[in-house]
Parts: structure tokens; C-alpha cells; sequence
């Protein structure tokens, strides 16, 4: 909209060439700052991933002591109970995932788009798991167990977790819900479309981006998830848990192995991810403006 | 205001869910099968305890199978992580052995076998290893099968050294042999030290360790700092009052100021990267680390040390119990004692081991191996892994605490810790 | 079941929330009950624990604990202030400035948090070493002195935990910044605002839930940490997190830090009502 108004375009908006030094540097600034910042970010990330390849001769892993592929090699049969905590974390994050996403969406829906009672307090229970820290939560399960005479073990792990990470996936999925057009709805329904059928083929595929999202994240907080696990796992280890054991002694480099393996793996997920959507640009929900 | 609006459904739940639990209480521990009574204080260094289910396990054919539970890297193990005396036990008994590392710290792991042990059932561990001062508060429990040592472990009353058929933890191993034993003592490192090490307050007197504040180290587990602080006053820890709890605190809270930090097993990086100057050390671990770094020193100061067993023992209502004895009788064959000792690097019960590994260098040297005869060599010389007596009549034992006296004691630690 | 749903239509809400409902109720609020309960109980765990109702304990804990608590709110104070500090300008570089990077850019921020949590804490344990690459370099060089330290001081435990948050603060940040219409800043400025004022009277404002959402996500979660603490920190530095921890795993105090764990969570909320407070205020006036 330069000169619309009738007065001169100001400096940012000339064309590149005509653009004098201090803009351009001015203008530079902050993308330079997010690249620093991004620098920031990846730099514990560099570092784990570097020492995976350390050839280290005793315990100690924190000089570098010469390059080796040997960790990658041997990385599953080094430490069979890192491999068995590995496969806990999967395991409560692919059940606790699929539990709390379905339940969450169910109440993001119901949320948004219908009437009832208690509409405040029902916010109020969504909120406050996130508003709790992590160790109130984690203690107060273990009360809770403790109590009740319930032993900890890989199930009260995924109980805790599907636990949390309902309240995350409620707050993802409603803004998704929200901004949702029910202008489509009512014209599928004018169509001859029931109520069923016009969730299960406009609605549906509609949120699913919101329904994705707020799964992934679920499932990156439980993976990675200490505090809560750590007092409700008993005797089970999980991949943190067991991560935290080792720094105790000497964390060896498979576990730096399997966090960069594990970062590849997001990684290019990601990637596949974003190449997917750039394809997919007409499924965006249709606001007209923007 | 509570409207009619707000008293929904979510709410009249909660209320109730709230009224239930005041009912409830936590189930006090040793509930299960043998309960002791809770009100009487232990007398220091005395048997332990009541003498409930009275009959040994054992006397019969092994199982098949045995649950083995150990702290990390205490056996040795092959360059894939393989434990190399466990699969040697196999081979030998063709007995199933399942060997987790399932133990980081006597407490947290007590935590985790506390509810079956409380309600009678089969924690899922033949054996476990735990530290003496835990074994006299498992057997004051009641938690502890008792075993028969003349007629199970053969190998033990052959060639235990005789320091271990008496110890005030468990007199007459009636539910316990030792596995390792370790000295708690100082490690400093001569390049940021300029002075030789040799006493208690060069580690905890403050005008002293004024010069290296902020590198020195303790442990966080309360027994061990206590302890130290005791000796530095002149205390036998394993008769120590509340009162000399409470000095020993104060010692402590002094100290603490140039203390870096209070580490488990981690000081040991911190020790080798050069954080720490002098700190509490276990001498396996120095043994280790002197490999990397020779120069590195552990000393028995001259007020005294502790000496610390970790104790094998069988838990109520474990399985294999059979299994679990043939285990123990196995580690006390000299050979295999040795084969362990030259792994782990801990103190180990079996002395005629001391021999074995000699020899072992001896064969090494014959077969040229030098790398291997000097390692072994420092193995069998070395006083951290086979200490003199007059180091061993400078150590003491921890002391075994009640369950009052340990949350006086834990209380008091916390301050020092926590702030 | 089409037909029954159509007549039971209002009752359609109830059954989507009762799975989820219910879930946050047995295992959220049931466990919080259970944990009043307990901070009022007296005992032991070897001579059990009784219902006293004793109410002394909050106060105890309080007055016992009170520099940890302290400690916990300015550390969480300041770690919301430098993830704002830090996270802000880069939401904005990507929401405005991003263009077709955008969700590139999103994705960069957010992946450094698929490794473990410890994995991370740990390698800044490494890179924050007394003698480790960087601060080792920077000393044999000699613009530090040999003593100077990171490790287990406070700056690397706020450190730590900033930027563990720090992707918390800048996705609700970015959401609210992308919905401004960009017309609304060309339309300010058409109107003689410089560019900082209209960032100050036009962005900043309308970005407001997401500086809300952003800091709420990076306070809460910091005010409760105790890993960084642990790991970076030394006794200086504990938080009420660690003494919590310490209390439930080592000392088997179960009443007192079920009572800490409460104090810990009222402090929290009334900070977050306070501050909602302050922002609505802040809204009036524009």
C-alpha cells in the first residue's frame, strides 16, 4: 500500500537496491538475532550429538578422546536396560497419546460447540493441571497411590501421563474447533448430509490438523516427561528416568547416540511433515480474510 | 457464592472424593506377615531386633531360575556389558539367572520393595544388595529371610576373612554375607592441593578449606556426612547420641558455606574435570579414576574412616531361594572372587583372592602381556582393593539407626543440604 | 443410535466430557484432596499416619521453608522476564518477518525439545564446566580468572530453566502475533506513529494473551522446577522443588511436603490471579 495515502514510501519499503546501509543493517537485526537464538537453542543439542561419537577409554565422557562409530554400532546391545526403558517411554507415550487425544478432543468439542452446565468449573478443571507444577502433580499421585496401596508400575506411569496431557490437548484442539467455519457444516447438511455423516466427512478432516497437533504434543510431553514419572514410576525405569540414573555414574555416550537418533527421527518427521502441508494448502479452514 | 448454578455435578464429586480420603491414613510399613513393635528405640550395635519367622530358608535343590538385583557396574562384565561371572554361573549350575541393576541408592530402592514386603508378597528379587545399615533395617523388619550359613554357604565360612562373622549390622550372618566393601575416605587432587592430606579437618575444619572454597565435596547420603563430621569430633559413629548428631550437624553447617555441592556418585566427574580439590571419596572409584590420572590421591585420614559393606541377602517370600544361596556360595570360591575383584575394585570379602590375582599377573606377564600384568598387579597391591590392617583398625561402621533416630538424623542433614 | 442421539441432543456434551472428566477428576483433583488429607496427617511410615487435621502444618512448613519459597518466586520472576525478554523479538521476527519460513522456523524452535529433557540439562552440565571447553579456553586465555565458576550458582540454574521455557513463551507469543493484520501497524503508521510507537500502542497490545499465555507457561513450570537445580546448582540455590522432592523420596515426610506441595500451588495461583489483575487494568487504559 506504499503511497496510498499520497506521501513518500518510507525507507523499509524501498526496493531492495535503493535502500540506504543503516536501514538495511536495521533491518537485519532481527532475523540475525533469531538466528542467534536459534544458534542458542541447537548448542546443548551439538554438543550431545558430538560426543556421541567420543572414543572415550574409562567412564568419563567429557573430554574428547578421539572419533568412533562404536556407540552408533553397539547401541542397542550395550545396556539392555536402557533398551527396556526405552521401550516403556514408547509405550506409555503411544497409549497415553491415543487415550488423552480422544479424550481430549471429545471435551475441546464439547467445549466449543454446545451448550451445558458447569462450563466455568469444567474450565477451571482443564486449567489448573497445567497451572500445577509438575512436582505437585507427581507428589500428590503418589499420595494418591500410596494411600489407595497401589503399587507403582508402568501402569499408574500411564495413568499419570494420559492424565496431563488431557488438559494439553484440550487447549490445542479448541482453538482449532473455535476458528472452525460451521458455515460448511450447515451447507453439508442442506446437501442431505446427517449429523454423522458431516462430522465424519467435513468436520472431521477439518480439525484433524488440530487433532494432530495436540496428539504430537502429547506425545513429545510424555516421552520426555521426568518430574511426574519419577514419583510414580516405582521400579519401572523409563528413558529419562534411566538417563538421570546414569548421570550419576557416568552417562555413556549410547544415550547421546540415542538423543541425537531420536532428534533425527523428529527431524524428519518434520521435514516430511512441512513437505506435506505445502502440498496440502487447500485444506486450511476457509476465513475469508488473510 | 455458591449458587445453585456452581454446585454442579464436578463439584459434588470432588466433595465426596474428599470426605472418603479423610478417612484414609497410609497403611504403616511392616504390616505384612511380621510386625514389630514401633515404640522401642534400638540399642546401638545391638542383634537385630525380633526374631520373626525363625526358620532359614535354603537346605533344599536349586530353582531354575534366580532374580538378581545389584547397584550398576558391580560385576564384571565383557566389552558388550555382558556379566561375565553371572553367565559363568549359568553355564556351571544351569540355573536362569535374571540380573537387573536395579539399585541406585539403599532408600529409593527400599521405596520400591517396601508395599510387597509390607503386604506379604514376593518383591520379585531372590537376591539383593544393599548396605550394611539397611540390612539391620530390613531384618529389624522383618523382611529378611534368615539363612543358614554353615549348611548353605560352605565357601563363605572357608574364606571370608574373619572381620566379617561379626559384624554389628548382622552378628552371625544370619541374614546377610557381605558381596563388597568400599572405604568412605577423603580423594584430593595434588594439582589444585599444594599440601598433603592427612586429616579430618583439612576436609572440614572452615579456616582451613578457606583456601579451596568452593571445591570441596561431600555426599549427600546423610550417613556418610554425618559420620565424617562425627569422627572429625572425636565420635565412634556407630555410637553416636542425638547429641552428637546435632554437633556433627553443626560441624557440617560450618563447613558448609565452601562445600561445592553434596554429590552421590557423580563426584567422581567432578573430582577428574578439576572442579573438586578434596572431597569424600569411595576407593573403588579412586582405584578407577588413578587409572586416568595418577595423580590423584586417596587417603584414610588419621582420625579415622568409614568402612562400608554391601551385604547380599534374601527378601521375604522370594522364590529361589536355593538358587539364591548357590549364588552366594559361588562368589566365595576364591576364583571367582578374584575375577570380580578385578573388575570392580572394591574391597572384597574373599582375601585368598589377593593370591589368585598375583597369579593371574604372573600369567599374563609369561604370555607377554604387560598392559595386563601391571593392571592386575595394581589390583593385588593396591591397599584400596586389599587394605592393611592398620588401615581396617582405623575404619568405622556406620551406625544402624531406629526409625526415630533416622528422622532426627535426616531432619538434621536436611538444614545442612537444603538450607 | 442416530435417532436416540437426536433426541437426547442435550445430552450429547455431557457424554463427550464424562471420559475426560472423570480422568481429571480421579487422578487430578482426587490426588490433591488426597494430599490435603495427608499434609494434615501425623505419623510415620513405620507407625502409620493418622488424621489429625493438623492445620499447624502450613504455617510450620512456611516458616521452616521460607527461603526456599522466596528463592523459587524471584527465580521464576526473572526466568519469565528473560524468556520474554528473549522470546519476544524472535515470535515477532516470525510472525512478521518470517513469510514463507514461518513454520520453519516454529519447527526450529521447538526442536531442540524433542531430545530428553536430562539429556539437555546435562550437556549445558558440560558446557558450563569450570574447565570445560568454553570457560577452560576463555581462562587459559586469561579473560577469565581461574576461579570464576557457572556451575552451581545461581545464574546457571536461571539459566537452565530459561531455556527450557524458553520455546513455552515463544509459540503463544508467535500465535497471537500472527493474527494482528499487518494493516492495522501500515494504518498507525500512515497515521504519523514512529514505528515504536506503534509497536508500544498497536502490536504490543494486541499481543497481550499471548505475553499472558507466554509467561504463565514459562512462570509456572520454573517456579516448581528442581532438576536445574539439582544438576546445575548447588545448596545455595535449592529450590522448594528440591526440598519437596527430598522430603516425599528421602525423608519419607509425607504430611510436610504434601503441605509444601499445596503452599507451592495457592502461591502460584494467586500470582497468576494477581497478574491477570494486572493486565486487565492494563487493557483499560488503551
Amino acid at each position: 500500500m506504499a503511497g496510498s495515502t499520497g506521501f513518500a514510501p518510507t525507507a523499509d519499503r524501498l526496493p531492495d537496491r535503493r535502500r540506504p546501509l543503516p536501514t538495511r543493517i536495521r533491518t537485519a537485526v532481527l532475523p540475525v538475532y533469531t538466528g542467534l537464538v536459534v544458534m542458542y537453542l541447537f548448542l546443548p543439542i551439538v554438543v550431545m550429538a558430538v560426543f556421541g561419537f567420543n572414543d572415550i577409554q574409562g567412564r568419563f565422557n567429557f573430554t574428547w578422546q578421539g572419533f568412533t562409530l562404536e556407540h552408533w554400532a553397539n547401541l542397542f546391545n550395550r545396556y539392555p536396560a536402557l533398551n527396556q526403558s526405552l521401550f516403556n517411554s514408547l509405550t506409555v507415550a503411544v497409549i497415553s497419546t491415543l487415550v488423552a487425544t480422544t479424550f481430549g478432543t471429545l471435551i475441546g468439542l464439547a467445549l466449543t460447540r454446545y451448550e451445558f452446565r458447569g462450563r466455568g468449573p469444567l474450565n477451571l478443571l482443564i486449567f489448573l493441571p497445567i497451572a500445577t507444577p509438575e512436582i505437585v502433580l507427581g507428589a500428590s499421585l503418589l499420595a494418591l497411590f500410596v494411600s489407595a496401596g497401589v503399587s507403582r508400575d508402568l501402569t499408574t506411569i500411564t495413568i499419570a501421563h494420559i492424565m496431563f496431557n488431557i488438559s494439553f490437548v484440550v487447549v490445542t484442539v479448541r482453538a482449532r474447533i473455535a476458528g472452525f467455519d460451521r458455515a460448511l457444516e450447515e451447507a453439508a447438511m442442506d446437501l442431505g448430509a446427517d449429523e454423522l455423516t458431516t462430522f465424519r466427512k467435513v468436520t472431521f478432516p477439518l480439525i484433524f490438523p488440530g487433532i494432530l497437533a495436540a496428539g504430537l504434543l502429547a506425545f513429545a510431553l510424555s516421552i520426555d516427561d521426568f518430574v511426574i514419572t519419577q514419583f510414580t514410576a516405582g521400579q519401572t525405569t523409563t528413558f529419562p528416568l534411566w538417563v538421570y540414573g546414569a548421570s550419576r555414574i557416568g552417562v555413556p555416550p549410547q544415550v547421546n547416540v540415542m538423543g541425537t537418533l531420536i532428534f533425527l527421527i523428529a527431524l524428519v518427521g518434520i521435514v516430511l511433515w512441512v513437505a506435506f502441508q505445502r502440498r496440502d494448502m487447500t485444506a486450511r479452514p476457509t476465513t475469508l480474510e488473510r | 457464592m455458591i449458587t445453585r448454578r456452581s454446585l454442579n455435578p464436578f463439584a459434588v464429586v470432588a466433595l465426596v472424593g474428599a470426605l472418603v480420603l479423610s478417612a484414609c491414613g497410609i497403611s504403616p510399613e511392616g504390616s505384612g506377615e511380621a510386625s514389630t513393635d514401633p515404640g522401642t528405640s534400638q540399642d546401638p550395635g545391638a542383634s537385630t531386633g525380633t526374631d520373626p519367622g525363625g526358620e532359614a530358608v535354603g537346605g533344599g535343590e536349586p530353582e531354575d531360575s534366580l532374580n538378581f538385583a545389584n547397584w550398576p557396574l558391580y560385576i564384571d562384565q565383557d566389552d558388550d556389558g555382558n556379566p561375565v561371572t553371572i553367565q559363568d554361573f549359568e553355564e556351571a549350575t544351569e540355573i536362569d539367572v535374571t540380573y537387573t541393576e536395579s539399585i541406585e541408592d539403599n532408600t529409593s530402592f527400599f521405596g520400591t520393595i517396601q508395599p510387597a514386603l509390607a503386604g506379604g508378597e514376593d518383591t520379585g528379587y531372590d537376591i539383593i544388595v544393599v548396605t550394611d545399615w539397611m540390612i539391620g533395617n530390613l531384618a529389624r523388619l522383618g523382611y529378611l529371610e534368615k539363612i543358614d550359613v554353615e549348611r548353605d554357604i560352605p565357601n563363605f565360612v572357608a574364606n571370608a576373612d574373619p572381620v566379617y562373622l561379626e559384624r554389628s549390622y548382622d552378628p552371625g550372618n544370619q541374614y546377610s554375607v557381605p558381596y563388597q566393601s568400599g572405604i568412605t575416605g577423603i580423594a584430593y587432587n595434588p594439582e589444585l592441593v599444594d599440601e598433603e592430606i592427612t586429616s579430618m579437618a583439612q576436609l572440614l575444619d572452615p579456616e582451613l578449606i578457606e583456601k579451596y572454597c568452593g571445591q570441596i565435596g561431600m555426599f549427600i547420603e546423610m550417613r556418610d556426612s554425618m559420620s565424617f563430621a562425627m569422627i572429625h569430633n572425636g565420635v565412634n559413629p556407630s555410637e553416636a547420641t542425638l547429641e552428637d548428631a546435632e554437633a556433627a550437624q553443626q560441624t557440617l553447617l560450618e563447613q558448609a558455606p565452601c562445600v561445592r555441592g553434596y554429590y552421590g556418585n557423580e563426584y567422581a566427574d567432578d573430582l577428574a574435570n578439576g572442579s573438586l580439590a578434596i572431597t569424600m571419596a569411595w576407593s573403588g572409584d579412586v582405584f578407577q579414576l588413578q587409572f586416568d590420572n595418577p595423580d590423584l590421591q586417596f587417603v584414610v585420614p588419621e582420625e579415622g574412616a568409614i568402612l562400608w559393606t554391601d551385604n547380599m541377602a534374601i527378601p521375604k517370600g522370594a522364590e529361589h531361594p536355593n538358587a539364591a544361596l548357590a549364588m552366594m556360595d559361588y562368589l566365595y570360591d576364591p576364583e571367582v572372587a578374584a575375577q570380580v575383584a578385578e573388575w570392580v575394585n572394591y574391597i572384597t570379602p574373599v582375601p585368598g583372592a589377593q593370591e589368585i590375582i598375583l597369579g593371574h599377573a604372573d600369567d599374563a606377564a609369561a604370555e607377554g602381556d604387560t598392559e595386563t600384568e601391571e593392571y592386575l598387579r595394581a589390583v593385588a597391591e593396591s591397599p584400596l582393593v586389599f587394605p592393611t590392617q592398620e588401615m581396617l583398625d582405623r575404619l568405622y561402621s556406620y551406625k544402624v539407626l531406629d526409625e526415630e533416630e533416622e528422622r532426627q538424623w535426616n531432619e538434621l542433614f536436611q538444614e545442612v543440604v537444603q538450607g | 443410535m442416530t435417532e436416540w442421539l437426536r433426541h437426547h441432543r442435550g445430552l450429547i456434551p455431557y457424554l463427550f466430557l464424562v471420559p475426560g472428566g472423570l480422568w481429571l477428576i480421579a487422578f487430578f483433583v482426587l490426588p490433591l484432596l488426597t494430599a490435603v488429607s495427608v499434609a494434615l496427617q501425623e505419623g510415620s511410615l513405620g507407625t502409620g499416619y493418622r488424621l489429625t487435621f493438623n492445620f499447624g502444618i502450613f504455617p510450620e512448613a512456611i516458616a521452616r521453608w521460607d527461603d526456599q519459597l522466596v528463592r523459587s518466586l524471584q527465580y521464576g520472576l526473572i526466568v519469565t522476564a528473560l524468556t520474554m525478554l528473549i522470546g519476544y523479538p524472535m515470535a515477532y521476527t516470525i510472525a512478521f518477518r518470517g513469510g514463507r519460513y514461518k513454520n520453519i522456523l516454529l519447527l526450529f524452535v521447538i526442536m531442540p525439545f524433542f531430545t530428553s529433557f536430562i539429556i539437555r540439562t546435562i550437556s549445558w552440565k558440560f558446557i558450563l564446566a569450570d574447565q570445560g571447553f568454553f570457560l577452560g579456553t576463555l581462562k587459559d586465555i586469561g579473560i577469565l580468572d581461574q576461579g570464576f565458576r557457572l556451575l552451581a550458582t545461581p545464574v546457571a540454574v536461571i539459566s537452565g530453566i530459561t531455556y527450557n521455557f524458553l520455546p513455552f513463551v515463544v509459540l503463544p507469543l508467535y500465535v497471537a502475533l500472527e493474527r494482528i493484520n499487518p494493516k492495522l501497524i501500515e494504518a498507525a503508521e500512515d497515521l504519523y506513529a514512529s514505528r515504536t510507537q506503534a509497536f508500544l500502542r498497536v502490536t504490543l497490545p494486541l499481543s497481550i494473551s499471548g505475553v499472558f499465555a507466554g509467561s504463565l507457561l514459562s512462570f509456572i513450570p520454573a517456579v516448581g522446577d528442581y532438576l536445574n537445580a539439582e544438576l546445575l546448582g548447588s545448596r545455595n540455590t535449592t529450590m522448594i522443588g528440591n526440598v519437596i522432592q527430598r522430603l516425599y523420596l528421602v525423608n519419607n515426610d509425607y504430611p510436610q511436603a504434601s503441605a509444601l506441595s499445596l503452599i507451592l500451588m495457592l502461591g502460584i495461583l494467586v500470582s497468576v490471579f494477581l497478574y491477570r489483575r494486572l493486565l486487565r487494568g492494563q487493557e483499560l487504559t488503551i
